[in-house]
């Protein structure tokens, strides 16, 4: 067996000093962002680079929500959960958006461990759809065409090749579309790592501190239009960025915004360690799966199985039947896996926007304040809260398309399958 | 829900003491009754039967307590409660269970079988597992827990060893060598943490004796038997570390002062191949963390332990604690704290009368009663010093699964003080024992940071609860399955994936 890679083994972890993140909250900021996940983080480390005074305020410890639990994969080829099943023109012109910036989240996650001085656990795998049967295996072409549209190579590849060029997976499936952009980072490490770089260049992490209210400030004079109340104490600021992840829509309400976003907690299984055998990613274009084996020699399996909600503060808990429809979906298209034990499983909450389209950009109607959401956060969270700072600062190539604007919301509706 | 259901008015989760005897009582009661155990053979701990393979060909050779656990076994069994081994519960939501039954050994078996039992009341009488302490050395083979050695002697009669040194403390501290020594094992040292008995404990504990007679005997026994075998029994000392290329080689060893804090100076170093550690015993609460049930912390009784009340019901309804799981007191409280929860689970489903109840339940509570007052006599001379917790060095692997050392550790705990996040850094806790050797020694890390007050607080207070120490650390998000799973066995085809969001 091949000795499993174990990050951190002789080297320094990039991590924010728990005395800067109780540090005292400053009464003032430029910039005050409500959420320490990767989004949250990414757009502080973004802003405080160009020099704007920016503070973070996230109610528990960083990184332990949606950017700590998801599975760490970057998807590009569209995916099951994007395909709303209507076909429509619309549909058609979301799906090369998607797939465009999917390619362009793809250039700067390959470049952010330089970017940032660190390991992040990146690796480029490739990544495999795969098709059980023949109507799938017609899916697989149609949104061949559109990726290869939007930029996105993706290669076909027939049953025979499959069977070919992965001996490991099950020998009926009807074929694949294969993409080489495809991979996966450390999930537990990205958001602290922009949250260390965010402190040295000078912005301030503050956890434990929960936003409780958004009060708006309208003759006050200054700079000032939101004074933030936080379990920490209260902090004016010129700006807001919404950071909040499954809990955006409840940060919105409290500035009487609404959100076209839902919520729900998804299950993910972690086997013991085996010896490699899976490069890519697997994912199945018909049946709810993600599959690929970390560095470290587990496997981790999820592709949305849902989680039971419980009541803060428990976290939404196992429900075994998503462990064994899970489980059922990976051994379908894996069998060899059927004696690896799985050791632990997870969940975690995911928030999905309505039309599937991320919410980048300032709300028209409340100037000064930002959105900064994203359904495929992981993927996408460090190149749009790039492009958000980038907005924010006035010195960005990339003006957001409008299509991310927080309020092209009149025209979205349930089109989400299911 | 799966077709893999079955039902049944009381589960008994756990075959040691106290859960066969809450099975028996619960049967004997007239309720459809089903125990399992994840071992391959029943009796728990101290009563393990032998394992499948053996024969018993002389049950006066291998001891009272074996034949003790074929007793509580055949109690049970006569009862009428469907008794299961190599099963083992692996998931826990209120009185609804995952049950993981592993493949025959040997007998292409395949991944083994997942099923789930509704139950209207469940017992849980997991037991309890050797208090995890790391120290230089601790991950080098030859290195053993006393409940590893044990069950290498009882399930398949290995002997470690030729130059055995045993460390620990408590009550067992005595009895564990004395039963290597017993079963032919050459001890050649056997160090307790704790204080030789004095005049006055001595004379607390026959105070408190009445009712407790076999156990004052028992300490007597041991002692004696020690004394006759020439081993070597020194107090108030512990390992500071193991030494030995590939495999231990020597210990050293120091004397410690009344918070088991090492005294400079006091080290001597003693050649061994074998190293046995029993530094007391730690409730095995996965399942009552799982379950959601209320847990107060008394590191005297393994840290962690789950509430009950007086018929052993915790705080969630329809889920019921027996034996160590609730605290490490010993086999006898385990039998009784069984027949409580027995009782109680039969008088929640109207099996017995309330008054009834309370009859049958009166010589159980009385030798409770009486085992705790020695408990709290005993408690004066074996008391937990938290500087058990301190022996590491930065190289000291802490979490062996993972391979995590203290000093990346430490690195993660200069960025927080939260369980689940420094598990999230540094994959402390993800490996196969899920946490169960290193999140102590880890929370002590964290305790000692917060304010130095260790593992239990120099001033007792962490070892209580009340404030501080490791009592005041958080413990990490309890998850399934509770033991590690096959794949193949978890996997159910009929359960289908339409419709991209279920809810329940
Ligand atoms: C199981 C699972 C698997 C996934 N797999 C993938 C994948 O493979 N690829 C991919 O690209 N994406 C994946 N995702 C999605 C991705 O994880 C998320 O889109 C992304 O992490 C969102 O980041 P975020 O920073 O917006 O949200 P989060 O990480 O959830 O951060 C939001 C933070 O805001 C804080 N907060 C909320 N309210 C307040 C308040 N009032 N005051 C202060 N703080 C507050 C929260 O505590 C939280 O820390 C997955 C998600 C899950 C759950
Ligand atoms: C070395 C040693 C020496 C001892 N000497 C003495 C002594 O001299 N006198 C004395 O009074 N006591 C002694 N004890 C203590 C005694 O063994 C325990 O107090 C007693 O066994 C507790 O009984 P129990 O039923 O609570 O737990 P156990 O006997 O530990 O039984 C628990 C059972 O639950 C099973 N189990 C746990 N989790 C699961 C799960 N998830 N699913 C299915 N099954 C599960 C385990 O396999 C185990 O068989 C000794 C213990 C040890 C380790």
């Amino acid at each position: 067996m091949t000795e499993p890679a174990r990050h951190g083994v002789g080297r320094p972890l990039l991590l924010p000093s728990a005395a800067d993140l109780a540090a005292p909250l400053p009464s003032e900021s430029d910039v005050v962002i409500v959420g320490g996940g990767l989004a949250g983080c990414a757009v502080a480390y973004y802003l405080a680079k160009s020099g704007v005074e920016v503070a973070v305020v996230e109610r528990g410890e960083l990184n332990r929500e949606a950017s700590g639990t998801n599975a760490g994969s970057f998807h590009f080829q569209i995916a099951i959960h994007q395909l709303s099943g209507a076909s429509t023109s619309e549909d058609r012109a979301r799906l090369l958006l998607d797939a465009r910036l999917h390619a362009a989240a793809a250039e700067h996650w390959y470049e952010l461990e330089d970017e940032l001085g660190c390991d992040l656990g990146v690796h480029q795998t490739g990544g495999l759809m795969l098709a059980e049967t023949p109507e799938q295996a017609q899916v697989l072409r149609d949104k061949q065409v559109i990726e290869h549209e939007a930029g996105l190579e993706t290669e076909l590849l027939s049953a025979a090749e499959l069977r070919a060029g992965a001996p490991y997976l099950a020998e009926d499936l009807a074929g694949a579309t294969y993409c080489d952009r495809e991979g996966h980072a450390n999930p537990l490490l990205a958001a602290p790592a922009f949250a260390a770089r965010a402190i040295e260049a000078g912005a301030v992490v503050r956890t434990h501190a929960g936003v409780e209210s958004v009060h708006h400030l309208k003759d006050a004079g200054g700079a000032a239009r939101f004074a933030v109340r936080t379990s920490a104490g209260t902090i004016r600021a010129a700006r807001l960025v919404n950071a909040a992840g499954a809990w955006a829509a409840e940060l919105a309400a409290m500035s009487g915004l609404a959100l076209p976003v839902r919520s729900e907690g998804l299950h993910v299984n972690v086997t013991e360690p085996r010896e490699h055998v899976l490069t890519p990613m697997l994912q199945h274009i018909g049946r709810r799966l993600t599959l690929k084996q970390a560095a470290n020699g587990t496997f981790i399996i999820g592709g949305g199985w849902p989680a039971r909600p419980e009541a803060p503060p428990a976290r939404y808990s196992v429900r075994w039947d998503s462990a064994a429809g899970n489980a059922a979906v990976a051994l379908r298209v894996m069998p060899m896996l059927a004696d690896v034990r799985v050791t632990h499983m997870w969940t975690g909450v995911m928030t999905f926007v309505d039309d599937l389209t991320p919410i980048i950009g300032e709300f028209e109607r409340l100037p000064g304040y930002f959105m900064c959401l994203a359904t495929t956060g992981f993927t996408l969270g460090p190149l749009v809260a790039r492009s958000l700072a980038e907005a924010m600062t006035g010195k960005g190539p990339v003006a957001l398309p409008a299509a991310y604007a927080p309020e092209r919301v009149p025209s979205l509706s349930g089109s989400h399958p299911g | 829900m799966s077709s893999r259901t079955q039902s049944c008015a009381v589960l008994v989760v756990g075959g040691g003491p106290a859960g066969l005897s809450a099975a028996a009582t619960a049967a004997a009661h007239g309720l459809s009754t089903l125990l399992v155990d994840e071992r391959p053979s029943l009796g728990g701990q101290i009563h393990r039967q032998p394992g499948p393979g053996f024969r018993v060909t002389d049950a006066r050779r291998l001891g009272r307590d074996y034949r003790r656990g074929l007793e509580l076994v055949e109690e049970a069994a006569r009862a009428g409660a469907g008794l299961r081994t190599q099963t083992g519960v692996v998931a826990l939501r209120s009185s609804h269970a995952v049950c993981f039954e592993e493949p025959a050994a040997g007998g292409g078996g395949g991944s083994g079988e997942i099923f789930e039992v509704k139950a209207e009341q469940v017992v849980l009488a997991p037991g309890a597992h050797d208090r995890p302490v790391a120290f230089p050395g601790w991950t080098l083979p030859g290195v053993l827990t006393a409940g590893g050695a044990q069950a290498l002697l009882k399930a398949s009669r290995v002997v470690p060893g030729n130059r055995v040194a045993f460390a620990g403390s408590g009550p067992l501290a005595l009895a564990f060598p004395a039963q290597l020594r017993h079963y032919g094992v050459n001890v050649v040292l056997a160090l307790e943490a704790g204080p030789g008995p004095g005049l006055r404990q001595v004379a607390s504990l026959v105070a408190a004796g009445h009712g407790n007679e076999s156990l004052l005997a028992d300490g007597l026994r041991y002692r004696v038997q020690l004394a006759r075998w020439h081993v070597p029994l020194r107090y108030r000392r512990i390992v500071v570390r193991a030494e030995g290329d590939g495999r231990v080689e020597a210990v050293v060893h120091a004397a410690v002062d009344s918070s088991w804090n090492p005294v400079p100076g006091s080290e001597e170093t003693l050649a061994v191949d074998t190293l046995c550690v029993g530094y007391g015993f730690v409730p095995s609460n996965e399942l009552f963390r799982l379950a959601g049930c209320a847990q107060r912390y008394d590191e005297d009784l393994g840290g962690p332990i789950v509430e009950v009340d007086e018929w052993q019901r915790t705080s969630v309804p329809g889920v019921l604690a027996a034996g160590d799981g609730t605290g490490v007191r010993g086999a006898p409280v385990a039998v009784d704290q069984g027949v409580l929860a027995g009782l109680g689970a039969a008088a929640a489903l109207g099996a017995v009368s309330p008054s009834t109840a309370e009859g049958l339940a009166a010589p159980a509570r009385r030798r409770l009663a009486a085992k705790e007052r020695f408990r709290k006599a005993l408690l004066s001379m074996y008391a937990v010093g938290p500087g058990v917790y301190r022996l590491t060095t930065p190289g000291t692997v802490i979490c062996r699964c993972e391979e995590v050392t203290r000093r990346h550790l430490d690195e993660a705990l200069a960025s927080t003080a939260d369980l689940n996040v420094v598990k999230s850094y540094t994959r402390a806790g993800m490996g196969l024992c899920q946490g169960r050797n290193c999140q102590r020694q880890i929370a002590a890390l964290v305790a000692e940071r917060a304010g130095g007050a260790g593992a239990g607080g120099d001033g007792g207070d962490g070892r209580t609860g009340r404030a501080g120490g490791i009592a005041a650390v958080e413990p990490t998000t309890a998850r399934p399955p509770v033991r590690p799973v096959p794949l193949g066995a978890i996997a159910d085809d009929s359960i289908r994936d339409e419709g991209l969001f279920v809810r329940d």
